[in-house]
């Protein structure tokens, strides 16, 4: 193995390391949640501060590979693409300690399980987990259809979301003694919803890395092209573009 | 035994071994500069008691035995001179030639073959063909010119080469950029390639004067004379050279002994003729050197 | 209309071929760099352009090269008068052993230029369009080697720009530069771009990937890719291509 190479694999074990940091932060959180567990959601507010330092060397990492390496092409694309995995990894773990300090503010024991079905955050959460791992997965695999077909499952996440708010209202005309659970619950929802936001964000970026294709503001139609193998109008890379200065606004 | 005192002894050995060989490089050097000294030094001892105003310009008289040498001084000049303005227009062009014209094709590997060999033809060869062309043929008889083409033919090889390896040794980027430039290989000889190579061409001119001083053989059958108390009035006529006379005054003659030192005055001349060329060859050609530079 | 045009360009050294059907055109103003291994034939392909291959014993070409439409390679062309169009700038600084001055002077009096006061306004302008002027305003009649090799190499280029070429070849200009007078080259190449149709071979990457618009990758005589610059550094289509600029390659 070249040198190079040697660089770009250690590289690649220390983001990998930090993933399996975060992943396990996002899997004690939800198990914090779900039994309202303090003492677990102490352990995931101490463990975020590993994954700020993985974040820091992660970078650092990074920059002196293209400092000392001058990558172009394919190890250019992963090395864009790794820095911006990373500040989305470190994103990730916030949301987790975010989780975790909403459970530290709960006051009663346990969250009313009828209401946990109706909100189904127990499959919003899982959801949410199988696209962290398939994140993780792709990359481990090179596989950008792999990393496309997380698109379709952040679908199910925003729907999710979005009927939570009249449950959740209609749980505290109800239940007016649990109005502060409520709101913490539709926080929690929210940051759930975010983390798989940034979950197609890695995702986007594996597709960079390894096609080339910017996939980022492009639309739910483009993606869903993308995963269908059609490349319908993405293949232009915005550094190419002559427009480039203008950036294509965001889909609502 | 460990590596690092391995190691070490290689080292020692390989020092060693390299002070021995630049110790015998450094002898074989000096040996070089010891044997000129010790040449020129013996020349110039025998012979300086002969040298005066007199043996320099005077005409020789009892067969050389004694007078001066002055006819086979000029004698030996008009030869250099003659034999330098017929081989060093030819010899140059043609190395032009064969080195920025012609193709690398057989036929240039045949000039070359050719040019070598000529160069190795013994210098009496080539006064037996000089004496057959030039003085009988052409009936020319014994003169100064047909000396003067004879002694050139001599020289010709060497000025060819000497021309060729100075014109090898200029880059071909020169060349390059200058036709790149929209210049016609003319001008880029004219312009470019002759004024870098003038130093070394004239190193060429060095070693044939060098050459052509000296000889004796081609001059024997198709100028010199042995003994002449007046100066020539024309190219056409024979003269004395300095080699000759050497020689005729060291193997011939009443009383060779009490010559014996006009010969070695003879020899001095001779020799300081040749080194005052050198020395106004390299004055040219450090002269040339600079002025290309600076040009 | 393309400046320069290269057609199914077969060349020969003898029985090699250097080039296998090499078809690509370049545009006015615009740098297009050449790169690929060691005898892949970028250079060769260069000097075709202002036939400097002519002078190799031995070689042969087939296929249409054309500048502006017109075949260089046609019968009536005259060798000297197409290479006044096309400038060349070579590997190793090249200066004459002459003045400063006569270097930059030798195109123009070579084609038969008399005026010196013309002669002087050219050295003069080519000077300062190569970044040199104000290095050498006062030492123009001091020897060309007194120069450092940057600043020879960039009056190598004021002398191909002296007889107003409008295409102008580099053939790894700065390889034999340290970095900062590689950067000067680089910057007056980009400069150059505005007036000149630049091709330049490189075997430094960043180099090609500075100073180009368009990057071609040659191997073993074949036009691997040829494409922008940008898509070529960021996005190879062809794997050979990112093999090689990565470094991965054989």
């Amino acid at each position: 193995m070249k040198h190079q190479e040697k660089e770009s694999a250690a590289l690649r074990k220390n983001i990998g390391d930090m993933w399996s940091l975060v992943q396990s932060q996002l899997v004690l959180a939800g198990e914090a949640l779900f039994s309202v567990n303090k003492d677990q959601a102490t352990e995931v507010i101490t463990r975020e501060k590993r994954v700020n330092a993985f974040e820091l060397l992660v970078e650092s990492d990074c920059e002196n590979y293209i400092a000392l390496f001058n990558p172009v092409a394919i190890d250019l694309r992963l090395m864009l693409s790794l820095l911006k995995i990373n500040t989305n990894l470190e994103r990730i773990a916030d949301f987790a300690e975010g989780i975790a300090r909403y459970v530290m503010a709960f006051e009663k024991p346990a969250i009313d399980p009828e209401l946990l079905l109706k909100l189904r955050l127990h499959s919003m959460y899982d959801e949410m987990l199988e696209m962290f791992n398939l994140t993780r997965l792709s990359l481990d695999r090179e596989d950008s259809r792999l990393a496309g077909s997380i698109f379709a499952k952040d679908d199910v996440l925003d729907e999710i979301n979005k009927a939570a708010t009249p449950i959740l209202a209609d749980h505290i005309r109800n239940h007016p003694d649990q109005v502060m659970e409520c709101l913490y619950l539709l926080s929690i929802i929210r940051k759930i919803e975010r983390v798989g936001d940034h979950c197609n964000n890695i995702a986007e970026e594996i597709v960079f890395y390894l096609d080339a294709k910017i996939l980022k503001h492009a639309g739910t139609a483009a993606r869903e092209a993308f995963w269908r193998g059609e490349d319908a109008g993405v293949t232009n890379c915005r550094i190419l573009r002559e427009d480039s200065d203008t950036p294509v606004p965001p889909e609502s | 035994m460990s590596p690092e005192t391995k190691t070490g002894h290689v080292g020692r050995s390989k020092r060693r071994n390299q002070a021995i060989a630049f110790g015998i490089f450094r002898v074989l050097g000096f040996v070089v500069i010891a044997i000129l000294f010790v040449i020129i030094g013996f020349i110039v001892i025998k012979g300086a008691g002969a040298i005066s105003w007199e043996f320099l310009t005077g005409m020789p008289s009892e067969g050389g035995a004694s007078g001066g040498i002055f006819p086979a001084i000029v004698g030996t000049l008009c030869l250099v001179a003659g034999s330098v303005l017929i081989s060093f227009p030819i010899g140059v062009l043609s190395g032009i030639y064969i080195n920025e014209y012609a193709h690398n094709n057989w036929v240039v590997r045949f000039i070359r073959i050719m040019n070598n060999n000529l160069s190795s033809i013994p210098s009496v060869v080539f006064g037996l063909f000089g004496m057959s062309l030039f003085v009988n043929t052409l009936e020319w008889g014994d003169s100064i010119i047909a000396g003067s083409f004879t002694l050139a033919l001599l020289a010709l090889p060497l000025v060819i080469r000497t021309t060729e390896e100075a014109l090898k040794s200029i880059d071909d980027s020169f060349r390059q950029g200058s036709l790149a430039l929209g210049a016609t290989k003319l001008q880029t000889i004219r312009r470019v390639i002759l004024p870098m190579a003038y130093p070394n061409i004239i190193t060429g001119l060095i070693l044939s004067i060098g050459r052509v001083s000296g000889e004796t053989a081609p001059i024997l059958f198709t100028v010199a004379a042995s003994f002449l108390s007046h100066l020539p009035g024309s190219i056409f006529e024979p003269v004395m050279a300095l080699p000759y006379h050497l020689y005729v005054i060291s193997t011939s003659g009443t009383d060779i002994e009490a010559s014996r030192t006009m010969a070695y005055g003879t020899a001095l001349v001779l020799v300081a003729i040749v080194l005052v060329a050198n020395l106004v060859a390299n004055a040219l050609r450090n002269f040339f050197g600079n002025k290309v530079k600076m040009n | 209309m393309s400046k320069l045009a290269a057609k199914d360009i077969h060349f020969y050294y003898g029985d090699f071929e250097a080039l296998k059907g090499i078809t690509m055109e370049m545009t006015a103003h615009t740098v297009t760099a050449f790169i690929g291994p060691s005898g892949c034939g970028k250079s060769t392909f260069l000097r075709l352009f202002n036939r400097m291959n002519d002078l190799v014993d031995g070689s042969r070409m087939t296929g249409l090269l054309s500048m502006d439409g017109e075949d260089i390679y046609a019968r009536n062309i005259q060798v000297d008068e197409l290479r006044k169009k096309v400038g060349m700038v070579f590997q190793r600084p090249n200066p004459f052993p002459k003045s400063i001055f006569e270097n930059v002077a030798y195109g123009l009096r070579v084609n038969g230029v008399k005026d010196s006061g013309f002669i002087a306004s050219r050295v003069e302008a080519s000077l300062r369009a190569a970044a040199l002027w104000d290095e050498v305003k006062d030492k123009l009649r001091q020897s060309a080697f007194s120069l450092s090799g940057g600043q020879q190499q960039r009056l190598c280029i004021a002398r191909a720009l002296a007889i107003e070429p409008s295409v102008v070849l580099m053939d790894e200009p700065a390889s034999a530069l340290d970095p900062i007078s590689t950067a000067k080259i680089e910057e007056l190449i980009f400069e150059l771009k505005k007036d000149y149709t630049i091709v330049i071979v490189t075997h430094n990457m960043q180099q090609a990937a500075r100073v180009s618009d368009k990057t071609a990758f040659f191997y073993l005589g074949e036009l691997i890719e040829y494409d922008d610059t940008k898509k070529i550094f960021l996005n190879p289509r062809v794997e050979a291509t990112q093999n090689y600029i990565t470094g991965r390659f054989g």
